[in-house]
């Protein structure tokens, strides 16, 4: 298991953060997603086997630019 | 705070790559300020194209004055208004068309479709006998970017002091290479590194004083307003300010292992916490935009099948369409406990767990551990007993006490003040009683009553004294050579300057306060009276707080508060778990609510703020469900102009934001 911190361009609304809840939701092996749209930034646990590309796609899936993925 | 890079592997992190995090914290801010010039961009150009449509529906529709032809008057409002939805507009077209057929609607669905609509009535009004909305529908969007605007600018404000935070750490540092000052990047920092901090300068990194003497300006960090003097051996804490001396510190820590790397992460983790009230908020939001969209189809067919006017039924429509509006709803927490967490972490409160400021409300019990937290943590030795010489009974207890982990042993040790000390053998921690051990050929026992019964050692002939000592809140060390006592060693530990002060506080607001401890009775309530707390637990073992804390809960609800290290299971097990810190380290993983400084006011304001940011919190949600209960049905009636519709739609999502901003006037 392995946190990430997503860096989001883009959002401006509360159903933004809710829909990019919902796309990294679906990316297998991410569990627990949280997005603030206050901070601009998303957070979430992931399996090892989650690359950095699959969350920006699941960003960009719901209409959004992830600019930066972190992995702790 | 460690980062990668896109091409980094995981796991690979070495100084180099920290380095660049550090300078990359920099341009993570900006995200706000550019979404925030971006919106002032579009702002410009929305209105240089709006006031003249405005101006051109206004002088028909009201004055009656007509400069040009109607078909005219509708084509010049088509094309002058087109940039406004087609360009200045077009990330939220684009974006909420989008959503439309990929399911991730959002509130630029609502607005895309509204305005869409409204514009192309203008061009079927050429054609057919319509109401022209074309240009009602750049006014729509100009009102739209603007109220975004001025949201995305609350939004920074609210933001303010967390982002300061972020920006808190040094860029800089001077190392000394022999003789020798480099200057160099933070990321260069290494432990064990020596570096020099002049005065007005930022302290690099957390680090110890080797050299120099200084009063340090730690209110950033940990909410301590008064300065705090260092001399050598004193531990510093990076991005605070060193005042009026030059120290030399030695790196002890950096990167994401630091006192202010440790806050960083707990504050930004805490926002993504869901506060449980928002959860009903968030269930709407996110049915929120297609119910609307239904409701407006709705709406238009319901007009048309009663009044058959297609242009009311569009403009009843649209009206439902741009007033209907989820930000309120989904801004009301975020904000305010973005709000919230700034002013907290100003004062070295970090609310980690969002949940806590709701849970805090309904605490009835407010239990504190005792020591370290109401009182310091580090005992002295306040009088001695002796049957015998007094250095010799100091030398006896120090020699076996040295072996001990026990902060009462470390006091002993360090009264004593002893050059060599004596050899024991068979050295026995009896736990929550005491010690034992072997010096030359006589058995040596120190501790409780609890242990000189069971050891059979009789101390009635000091039984008043002993008695006397406990009533003044100290503790007592027995000790017994060869069976038979030889002294008694009382010790305390001193109360937290302000302890009184918060208890005494939290008494008024009516709490009910209580101490657990493993002290006996008689001492613990000698402490607590002393701190006005009524209720005492005593003879506590450490293992068993959690246990205690359960019990209390059968009564009611319980915020426990102790350090978080050695209180973490009691931490976890009370309602509310307030940690604290002790200036230089975080509790980081126990409490809902982490406290910077080792202050007791620090509860009460912890307490103070959450209810405070709470109650903010149903405010907003409380408006932003008003605004659009009462809304909503009054466009459906049509009774709303589509443009004061937007307006609505734009204020009560600044409104919401606004009223989070003003948390910040509560006194905590």
């Amino acid at each position: 298991m392995k946190k990430a911190k997503i860096t989001i361009h883009g959002m401006h609304c509360a159903s933004c953060a809710l829909n990019i809840e919902k796309s990294l939701g679906k990316v297998p092996g991410v569990k627990n997603p949280k997005v603030s749209l206050m901070l601009k930034k998303g957070f979430a646990e992931c399996e090892d086997s989650v690359s950095e590309e699959e969350l920006k796609k699941a960003v960009k899936r719901a209409g959004y630019e992830a600019r930066e993925v972190e992995f702790e | 705070m460690m980062k990668h890079k896109n091409h980094e592997m995981h796991g690979m992190k070495n100084m180099k790559e920290e380095g660049h995090s550090m300078d990359e914290h920099h341009h993570e801010a900006p995200v706000e300020d550019e979404e925030i010039d971006d919106w002032k961009r579009k702002l410009i150009g929305a209105w240089i194209f709006s006031i003249p449509v405005a101006f051109l529906m206004l002088s028909e529709r009201i004055f009656g004055i007509r400069f040009f032809s109607m078909e005219y008057t509708t084509f010049l409002i088509l094309a002058i208004g087109f940039p406004v939805l087609f360009i200045f507009g077009w990330s939220t077209i684009r974006g909420g068309i989008r959503g439309l057929f990929t399911f991730y609607f959002n509130m630029d669905s609502l607005i895309a479709l509204g305005t869409l609509v409204a514009y192309f009535t203008g061009l079927f009004s050429l054609f057919f006998s319509i109401q022209d909305y074309s240009g009602v529908s750049a006014m729509i969007m100009a009102f739209y970017i603007t109220g975004k605007y001025v949201e995305a600018k609350a939004r920074g404000r609210a933001s303010q002091e967390i982002k300061k935070l972020l920006e808190l750490g040094a860029k800089k540092a001077r190392i000394i290479k022999g003789n020798r000052e480099i200057e160099v990047d933070i990321s260069e920092i290494k432990i064990g590194d020596v570096l020099i901090v002049k005065p007005g300068e930022k302290i690099p990194t957390d680090g110890i004083v080797i050299k120099g003497e200084s009063a340090i300006d730690e209110s950033m960090v940990t909410g301590e307003s008064l300065p705090v003097e260092k001399t050598k051996g004193s531990n510093v804490i990076g991005a605070t300010i060193n005042q009026d001396g030059v120290l030399y510190i030695k790196a002890t820590k950096i990167g994401k292992d630091t006192f202010l790397a440790h806050i960083i992460k707990l504050v930004e983790e805490a926002q993504s916490e869901k506060v449980p009230i928002q959860v009903l908020a968030d269930k709407i939001t996110s049915v929120f935009v297609p119910s609307v969209l239904v409701l407006a189809l709705l709406t238009f067919g319901g007009w048309i099948y009663f009044t058959s006017d297609l242009s009311r039924s569009i403009a009843a429509s649209v009206s439902v369409l741009v007033i209907a509006c989820p930000c309120a709803l989904g801004l009301a927490t975020p904000t305010a406990l973005m709000v919230g967490s700034g002013m907290g972490a100003k004062r070295g409160i970090l609310i980690r767990k969002g949940e806590a400021i709701q849970t805090i409300k309904n605490v009835k019990f407010v239990v504190f551990d005792k020591t370290g937290t109401i009182t310091k943590g580090k005992p002295q030795v306040t009088n001695i007993i002796s049957e015998v010489k007094e250095n010799y009974l100091l030398e006896i207890a120090a020699s076996i006490e040295k072996l001990s982990e026990h902060p009462i042993a470390r006091a002993i040790v360090e009264k004593a003040e002893m050059k060599k000390y004596r050899e024991v053998k068979g050295f026995k921690v009896l736990r929550g009683r005491g010690v034992e051990g072997k010096i030359g050929k006589s058995d040596v026992v120190i501790g409780n009553r609890t242990l000189m019964n069971e050891k059979k050692i009789s101390f009635k002939d000091f039984e008043t004294q002993i008695s006397n000592l406990e009533s003044e809140g100290k503790t007592i060390m027995i000790v017994a050579e060869k069976g038979k006592v030889i002294g008694i060693i009382a010790v305390a530990d001193a109360i937290k300057e302000d302890s009184v002060l918060a208890i005494a506080s939290l008494n008024r607001q009516g709490y009910e306060t209580v101490m657990i401890t493993g002290d006996n009775e008689k001492t613990a309530k000698a402490i607590a009276k002393e701190v006005g707390i009524k209720e005492v637990i005593a003879n506590v073992l450490p293992e068993d707080k959690a246990k205690k804390v359960e019990e209390l809960q059968k009564k009611n609800m319980v915020a426990f508060v102790g350090d978080g290290i050695n209180d973490a299971p009691a931490l976890k097990q009370s309602n509310v778990g307030i940690a604290m810190g002790t200036g230089t380290d975080i509790a980081i993983e126990s409490g809902d609510l982490v406290l910077a400084r080792g202050s007791l006011m620090g509860v009460v304001q912890a307490i103070n703020l959450s209810k405070a940011t709470f109650k903010k919190i149903k405010q907003n949600l409380f408006w932003a469900f008003a605004y659009n209960i009462i809304a909503i049905p009054v466009a459906v009636a049509g009774l709303l102009h589509p443009i004061v519709a937007e307006i609505a739609m734009a204020l009560s999502s600044i409104t919401v934001v606004t009223n989070a901003n003003l948390l910040r006037r509560k006194k905590i």
